[in-house]
């Protein structure tokens, strides 16, 4: 009896010193996290170093996990803030038929309002920068044929336009990407003018575009991607609304805005001044230049005048 | 210890290396040089970066243990050859970091910023031709395996000297882990706490259920099914299947510091797996144990516990801790895939870098975890080495 006492304790011991590494955490720091990927990274971050600059402690825990884990640690209280896009909300409540995500101001009050009322989370303002699934085309394929719209682009490919797309397996089957694009604008792309990457990542599809991989000159890309006009490709507009809106916004928990209302206040400037253009040559920093995503933070908001 | 060495056989050893780095030198390219992290680059081969070092220009001479390793097949074998064999390995391993790191220099200073510079497929191939050939060296030379690992800190002491000087500092893998440096460390240390975290449950389980199945025929006929079918399930389906469950027991006991994500779910997939090799090496270590030593142990008028403590744990040591080599080994790979359910460590890193499609942010994550498990590996080879001249010296 004694013996296993013993070992209860030891194992209790072994396992305070691993918790004691990652669990500590101070009562009144507010604990930040993000997504994986850059540019959720670089929100994170911005986050991070303004509520540091304001006077609120925090802890650092961005780029914690994919959308699954990183949502339901918010949930769970683990985490207190991070940036979550406003189309998600069609996923996260099992409602992605309602025609709201597809427009921004709609989507966002949704998704606001459930969030609030079913898990007492705050969506803050969101940035005015739609990071949804779009299609990029090389500018050489572009400019010549003038397309700059998805209309142009159904009316090029419906004459005969040698388009040759590199998409994800998810963008060319789910109902929601490639099939909408195809049914709002009445084009059909032939399976041999399909390239899908198994991957499936933008860096990999637009790489391909610039590239010309096995006579690639379309891309699948997200709206903000660094990538888009450093690798020198025009994105289509999407004037028909295909697409659900994606627009990055911090969620908190309300328990934590409650005690740090300041954390409203000093976000919203900062996210409202994150338009599509902005983003994008922030994150063509990160991911295309290599740049370190803490400096590219701190260098944007110094000069908009959020950090001294 | 010197076993009769069979010449033929060793210079096929020697010219298959040899026809390696010729054939990685003359057709494959050293290096890759792109315009940025996103685009892929274009190949520089082993004269271009050599021609490129105008800093140094006795720069070629980074290569010359290179020509030893091309010479030695056709050299009569001696301890002699062996041991510049063996040595040449290391330098050449060393002198192609130095010469990469010194191009790497030299590009950076006249090209932009975000311009990228990586090892090549050539790099790679001479670079394990080269330990490759170390080894072989040591291996000839009859000596024990401790050289081995004194090869291999040999060589990484040598990189590691070149890093410090921040001679290597233009290669992409290091501009990587320069926006990774406040994390680095953290990430190091996550890692090698979720397996050790993992093995203390382990061993606190599966020795005892090792020792019970060696006992009981039952007990073994129960343990290994139920065992074999975790191995089997694939980690990351068993990652997320413990987020539920664990999740609830949060919700249920908040005040435990459990979680669905993070560190615990990590460490607790980490020991289902681990618990295999350790339960069946305990008892594979201790049916090995042979009955007629077991009995005159008893006839000499050792208690049970005695018996099990001075004759069956000596005996048994060696086996259980090749359990233990294997089970700590796949740990340090296994916890990488945990980062996706938020544990860190190394992990995080990789997949950040295959979200980013960098595939120098995944070297940066990927190196230390194969480094860390060839360094767990041969340190429990060395430890049972030790076991076994111990023990052999004690059964005598």
């Amino acid at each position: 009896m004694a013996k296993k006492r013993a070992i209860g304790a030891v194992a209790a011991l072994a396992l305070g010193i691993l918790f004691a590494t990652g669990g500590a955490q101070a009562a009144d720091t507010v604990r930040v996290s993000s997504k994986l990927d850059a540019e959720s990274g670089l929100l994170g971050t911005m986050i991070l170093q303004v509520l540091e600059a304001n006077g609120i402690p925090t802890e650092n825990k961005v780029q914690l996990g994919p959308t699954k884990i990183v949502r339901s640690a918010l949930l769970a209280g683990e985490i207190d803030i991070y940036p979550e896009y406003t189309g998600n909300g069609a996923f996260f409540f099992n409602i992605d038929s309602d025609p709201a995500w597809k427009n921004a101001r709609a989507g966002y009050e949704k998704v606001r309002q459930l969030d609030q009322e079913k898990n007492n989370i705050v969506w803050l303002k969101p940035a005015p920068a739609n990071n949804t699934w779009a299609i990029a085309l090389r500018r050489d394929v572009a400019s010549p044929n003038k397309l700059s719209t998805m209309e142009d682009f159904a009316r090029w490919v419906k004459d005969g336009g040698k388009a040759k797309i590199a998409a994800s397996a998810e963008f060319v089957e789910s109902p929601a990407a490639l099939p909408s694009f195809q049914s709002t604008y009445g084009f059909t792309l032939k399976p041999e003018q399909i390239l899908v990457l198994a991957g499936g990542d933008t860096a990999a599809t637009i790489r391909a575009a610039a590239e010309g991989t096995s006579g690639v000159n379309t891309a699948m890309v997200y709206g903000t991607d660094g990538a888009i006009a450093a690798l020198d490709l025009a994105v289509m507009q999407d004037t028909k609304g295909a697409q659900m809106v994606y627009e990055p916004a911090p969620t908190v928990r309300a328990a934590v805005l409650e005690k740090n209302p300041k954390i409203r206040e000093v976000l919203d400037p900062v996210f409202a001044s994150l338009d599509t253009e902005t983003l994008r040559s922030l994150n063509a920093k990160i991911s295309v230049e290599g740049q370190d995503p803490k400096q590219v933070a701190t260098t944007y908001l110094k000069s908009k005048g959020f950090l001294k | 210890m010197a076993a009769p060495r069979p010449t033929i056989l060793h210079n096929r050893v020697a010219l298959l290396l040899a026809a390696a780095v010729a054939a990685a030198a003359l057709t494959l390219p050293f290096l890759s040089f792109a315009p940025n992290r996103l685009l892929s680059g274009r190949g520089i081969p082993l004269a271009g970066a050599l021609a490129g070092v105008v800093d140094a220009p006795w720069g070629w001479a980074a290569l010359l243990p290179g020509a030893v390793i091309l010479a030695v097949p056709f050299l009569r074998p001696s301890r002699a050859v062996s041991a510049v064999y063996s040595a040449a390995g290391v330098l050449f391993a060393a002198g192609l970091v130095w010469l990469a790191g010194a191009h790497a220099a030299h590009l950076a200073a006249t090209s932009a910023p975000a311009a990228r510079t990586s090892f090549g497929a050539g790099f790679w191939v001479m670079e394990a031709a080269a330990l490759l050939a170390a080894m072989d060296g040591v291996r000839r030379l009859g000596l024990p395996p401790a050289w081995r690992i004194a090869v291999g800190g040999a060589t990484a002491a040598l990189v590691a000297a070149q890093l410090a000087a921040g001679h290597l500092d233009q290669l992409s893998i290091l501009k990587e882990y320069a926006n990774q440096r406040d994390v680095f460390a953290a990430a190091v240390l996550r890692h090698g706490l979720l397996v050790a975290g993992a093995l203390v449950p382990t061993l606190l389980i599966g020795v005892p259920l090792g020792v019970l199945a060696n006992r009981s025929f039952h007990v073994r006929r129960l343990v290994f099914p139920v065992l074999n079918v975790i191995q089997t399930i694939p980690s990351i389906a068993l990652f997320g299947l413990l987020m539920a469950p664990l999740s609830a027991l949060a919700g249920a006991l908040p005040g435990l510091g459990i979680s669905g994500v993070g560190p615990v779910p990590a460490v607790i997939a980490l020991t289902f797996y681990s618990l295999l090799p350790i339960v069946r090496n305990t008892v594979e270590g201790l049916d090995g144990v042979p009955p007629a030593v077991r009995e005159a142990a008893r006839g000499m008028g050792m208690t049970r516990r005695q018996v099990f403590l001075k004759v069956e744990v000596p005996l048994a040591l060696p086996v259980f801790l090749s359990g233990l080599r294997i089970t700590l080994v796949q740990a340090v790979g296994l916890a990488a895939v945990a980062a996706l359910i938020g544990a860190g460590g190394l992990g995080a890193i990789m997949f950040q870098g295959l979200f980013a499609n960098a595939l120098d942010l995944v070297l940066l994550g990927a190196v230390p975890v194969i480094l860390l498990a060839v360094a767990v590996d041969a340190a429990l080879k060395l430890a049972v080495s030790l076991a076994v001249s111990l023990t052999g010296r004690r059964a005598a």
